[in-house]
């Protein structure tokens, strides 16, 4: 599992060929062609730079939803032992939501302990996409925004969509 | 009896006929127009349908001798039903091809399976094993070419389908858990160990990574669906694991003939290693650390195959082994039938592995390279491996079980005089 390659900087030329890439590797690779012939709506991904561990990715706010419009932008860090252990995504866009906390983490189940091998990075951006229509009241990171989302929905909304178009647009 | 003449008349004729008919009087009788009227089609049209039947190609002759065969009905004097006739092959051209295709394609089969019968016939009787076993690999390389250039109109679905899902490509050794969802072995293991006991899948528990076997059926169809990835990630895998590979150096032969499919160098190259494990029969569940001593080839397929019949018709342990060969001989030429069938089933087109290639070239490029490398590597181990110990011990089995049969015989005579 633990090949030459680790999180560090690597040239782009070393994960081309796939004899010397671990397992972690060549399955993000994979990822990436599978999300680029077949991207999620309003979602895309991508490595950052060279290195294959550490992606950037754009979520456009569904429509319908207080954050509809903005784009917002996340981090992904895929862990070495990765699928084996869920990759780390984080809001590089501020946003106003229960589920995301201000440092931009995103407190998701299956980002966590519900973290499962046989998910992709496709089905993460989805659930996160989800996660902007239908707001997890239950477990929130950010117990405020949860409350104000159950008593009073409008101002909710209100705030969401203001943060949006601050910090979104 | 004029008509059915008629009807039959070779396509030549009719195309002579056809020009001088232009009228539609040759062709077409003023009762039959008259018919046609009624029944509202104009001549024309008529023509032209006629026409269109000229225009197939030489293949007409065989048509008339088929819808002879498919249209059982007594030729009638009605020249509706002739035309009827005479228009059918337009409407099924395509069918009427694969048939003629697919009866000489049976054809070649049954000498193919005549052929190789022989060869093991001969195999047996004679002990030039060398030989044949050449002749053999190349009859297997040619029918696992055919195989990988199948195209199969759903192989995009089943590459999803047989996809694990946690390293994302085919299924590699797949192991089935309680649940029904299937991973590459080494998957599974690595998901219970890091993850949990669950299914990567639907969460459900599963007792244990470990005890997780190979689904063989399974495996077997992905290795005939998927032969060039199957390769390629075992070569992958003998190039990524240096400790490993050293571990499994001396069974690499017989691993290599598992995959060309020929099974018959893998017997007399790799009898003596895998013929512990074969004694104990079915895997058990500390097959991993003695699989990886004793090499790959033991839990091949043909391995799986062979071993139960032998144990089935052979019960003395001792007759058991010198029996193999021949028993194993029997059981690989079947499977290889059965491989050629598929083969001939799945088709004989070349642009799937064209497709693969265009699709991740990247990929496969240095795959193939350790692949050929090792191919290389296998025909110099293969050239010296059936060296004289190994013919010696086969032929000295087989003499021996001469023998046994014979005394078996004449105590049997004693017994019970005729």
């Amino acid at each position: 599992m633990n090949s030459s390659i680790g999180v560090g900087g690597m040239p782009a030329a070393s994960w081309v060929s796939t004899t010397s890439v671990s397992a972690s590797g060549k399955r993000i690779q994979r990822e990436m062609v599978e999300l680029n012939s077949d991207p999620p709506p309003d979602c895309s991904a991508g490595p950052k730079g060279d290195n294959l561990y550490n992606w950037v990715s754009t979520i456009i706010g569904p429509t319908g939803t207080p954050y509809e419009g903005g784009i917002f932008f996340l981090d992904i860090m895929f862990p070495i032992d990765y699928p084996f252990k869920p990759p780390k995504v984080t809001f590089k866009t501020r946003i106003y939501h229960c589920n995301v906390d201000s440092a931009g983490n995103v407190w998701l189940d299956i980002l966590k302990d519900s973290w499962s091998p046989a998910l992709t990075i496709t089905k993460v951006l989805l659930a996160i996409r989800s996660m902007f229509t239908n707001p997890d009241t239950y477990s929130p990171i950010v117990v405020d925004i949860a409350h104000m989302y159950l008593a009073d929905r409008a101002k909710h909304d209100e705030l969401a969509a203001e943060w949006t178009l601050r910090f979104a647009k | 009896m004029a008509s059915e003449e008629e009807s039959k008349a070779s396509p030549q004729d009719q195309k002579q006929q056809n020009p001088v008919a232009e009228n539609g009087d040759g062709l077409f009788s003023p009762r039959f127009k008259s018919v046609a009227a009624m029944a509202g089609w104009d001549e024309e049209a008529i023509l032209v349908a006629a026409l269109v039947v000229e225009d197939t190609p030489d293949r007409l002759c065989k048509h008339k001798k088929r819808t002879g065969l498919q249209f059982k009905t007594p030729p009638s004097n009605s020249r509706r039903k002739r035309r009827a006739q005479r228009r059918s092959p337009v409407s099924i051209p395509i069918v009427v091809l694969d048939l003629d295709e697919e009866q000489s394609a049976k054809g070649e089969s049954e000498q193919t399976k005549v052929e190789v019968k022989n060869v093991a016939n001969e195999e047996k009787r004679t002990e030039e094993e060398k030989k044949t076993a050449g002749d053999e690999l190349k009859i297997e390389e040619n029918s696992g070419v055919s195989c990988s250039n199948s195209v199969l109109p759903c192989i995009d679905k089943l590459r999803e389908e047989l996809s694990c899902a946690i390293c994302l490509e085919i299924c590699y050794e797949p192991s089935t858990t309680t649940c029904g969802h299937s991973f590459c072995k080494k998957c599974l293991r690595s998901a219970a160990d890091k993850c949990g006991k669950r299914c990567p899948k639907c969460r459900q528990l599963i007792s244990n990574g470990r005890s997780c076997t190979v689904n063989t059926v399974l495996w077997n169809t992905i290795q005939l669906l998927f032969p060039q990835e199957i390769e390629a990630r075992k070569a992958g895998g003998a190039l990524n694991n240096p400790e490993e590979s050293e571990h499994r150096s001396p069974a690499r032969g017989s691993q290599y003939n598992v995959r060309t499919r020929s099974s018959r160098p893998s017997l007399a190259s790799s009898s003596s290693q895998t013929s512990s494990t074969r004694r104990r029969g079915i895997p058990s569940q500390d097959e991993d650390a003695e699989h990886r001593i004793s090499g790959r080839g033991s839990h091949n397929n043909v391995e799986s195959r062979s071993v139960r019949p032998a144990s089935v018709l052979q019960r003395d342990g001792t007759t058991r082994r010198r029996g193999r060969p021949s028993q194993d001989e029997v059981a690989a030429t079947a499977l290889r039938l059965e491989r050629e069938n598929l083969a001939r089933l799945l088709g004989r087109d070349g642009s799937v592995r064209r497709w693969r290639i265009t699709s991740n070239e990247d990929d496969d490029e240095d795959a193939v390279l350790a692949l050929r490398l090792q191919r290389e590597e296998f025909m110099d181990a293969f050239r010296e491996n059936p060296d004289q110990s190994n013919r010696t011990s086969l032929s000295s089995a087989r003499s021996n079980l001469r023998a046994m049969a014979s005394r078996a015989i004449n105590i049997r005579t004693r017994r019970h005089p005729i």
